[in-house]
């Protein structure tokens, strides 16, 4: 095995044990936080959910390596897209029936579902303010 | 040579060299030129797209 090899497979097995660790310790920061507000220990539990998520957050920005790849970045667009049209769907259909059944007289949408369709609004407002500045920004 | 040692050579993760292998993932440029340069070749002999027809049928 070559210099470059080895090299590179050190970056490599760092890389996966670095990924493990971030997903361990937010999922142990979230399973953690949950269980010590459930046995009565709220604030704890928050910290210890705070603590989780700033860790990931020092270990992704504190590192010199690449932990996510191109594939991954890839991975997240093509997430992105569907779930923006799954919500797409859902606010087109559903805000359209609401109307409907409101002006029918046949069923009054409650106020949570109301509230979440208002809030697929808002996503795609900011989903457009983003694109526009990615697009735009020069 | 196995996926995880190209894919340390190429500083990518092995599911990415394993997607290219099996053609679920085009590679980017940067990427196709290290797989070309790490085995010393051409990226048209790494890679072969399909361009339908696109610089075969010029006009002028």
């Amino acid at each position: 095995m070559t210099q470059t090899e080895t090299t590179g497979r050190k970056r490599f097995t760092k890389r996966r044990r670095y990924r493990r660790v971030m997903v361990g310790v937010l999922l142990a920061g979230v399973a953690i936080g949950l269980a010590l507000r459930s046995i009565g220990y709220p604030f704890v539990g928050e910290a210890v959910y705070w603590l989780g998520i700033i860790s990931v957050l020092a270990i992704w920005r504190s590192t010199s390596l690449t932990l996510f790849d191109e594939r991954d970045q890839e991975l997240e667009r093509r997430t992105a897209m569907t779930t923006l049209s799954v919500f797409a769907a859902v606010l087109v259909i559903g805000a359209s029936a609401t109307r409907v059944l409101a002006w029918a007289g046949i069923y009054t949408v409650p106020p949570v579902l109301a509230g979440a369709l208002y809030g697929y609004v808002v996503l795609f407002l900011v989903a457009l303010f983003i694109g526009a500045w990615y697009r735009y920004r020069g | 040579m196995s996926q995880a040692d190209l894919a340390a050579a190429v500083d990518v993760t092995r599911q990415t060299i394993n997607a290219v292998e099996r053609e679920r993932y085009d590679p980017s440029i940067e990427l196709a030129f290290k797989l070309a340069a790490y085995f010393d070749c051409r990226i048209e002999d790494l890679f072969d797209p399909e361009l339908n027809g696109v610089g075969t049928d010029h006009d002028d």
